[in-house]
């Protein structure tokens, strides 16, 4: 069975090493994305606690994850496992000095086309949940 | 017009995502569904209202038999599902700018 990516360049103004903070401590996960118990150590296994929101019926979601690879500030790479295994992928992070900033190179992989099937009743209601703040977020802007 | 969360909701039970794996393989009328399960007769017909409110399968009357056909292309909407995950990563990568630049401050 064919997988699929997702794949992002991004470029920050932050040189690497603060960027690489951004991307693998503890409390700066728990700002952008969600409360976590993260290590930046190779075999660490962590998750993050997507919390419930009521609002767009979503009963919040446990992500398991293990750091594969991680070598400041460069490269980061941790499996993205959610439900009983139906969503078995792979998040990964290369940083690259550009100019005084940086460029990040994001890719998640490894989704399949029977996952979706079978995640769609927690991956649906979770991003339409995130979607519909974003939206209202743009709206108040 | 069907929603696309009519959709998700459908197919978010177990017993219905078998219903429609039943129905790939060909038109069936309901006996022929409900002894794939251990359910009711009354659950199952649930069910399938489920699947036809989502228009995820439609039916047919042949004389006094109705039989249920799959409708595949409703199910594009779960095809586009990476789609929500990209948004989702999209989402947080406008976070994760924010935060670096509370740093700046």
């Amino acid at each position: 069975m064919t997988t699929k990516t997702i794949r992002r360049e991004l470029k920050f103004t932050q040189p690497p090493a603060v960027v690489w903070r951004a991307l693998a401590t503890r409390e700066a996960l728990a700002d952008w994305m969600y409360p976590n118990d993260f290590e930046p150590r190779v075999g660490h296994r962590f998750t993050f606690r997507v919390p419930p929101d009521p609002r767009a019926q979503f009963d919040g979601l446990v992500v398991h994850c293990e750091v594969l690879r991680c070598v400041p500030p460069s490269e980061l790479e941790f499996t993205w496992v959610v439900g009983e295994g139906w969503l078995d992928t792979r998040v990964t992070y290369r940083l690259e000095a550009d100019g005084d900033g940086t460029r990040v190179l994001f890719a998640h992989s490894g989704f399949k086309e029977d996952q979706a099937f079978h995640g769609a009743e927690y991956g649906w209601k979770m991003m339409h949940g995130k979607l519909d703040k974003t939206l209202k977020t743009a709206l108040k802007a | 017009m069907h929603t696309e969360p009519g959709v998700f909701g459908a197919i978010s039970h177990p017993a219905r995502r078998r219903m429609l794996d039943l129905l790939a393989d060909g038109d069936r009328p309901v006996n022929a569904i409900a002894e794939n399960f251990e359910m009711s007769r009354p659950a199952v017909s649930q069910h399938l209202r489920v699947l036809l409110d989502a228009g995820l399968v439609t039916e047919q009357r042949h004389g006094r038999e109705r039989r249920y056909r799959l409708v595949p292309e409703r199910l594009e909407p779960v095809r586009d599902w990476l789609a929500h995950y990209e948004r989702f990563w999209d989402d947080n990568f406008i976070r994760l700018r924010r935060h670096l630049e509370k740093g700046d401050e």
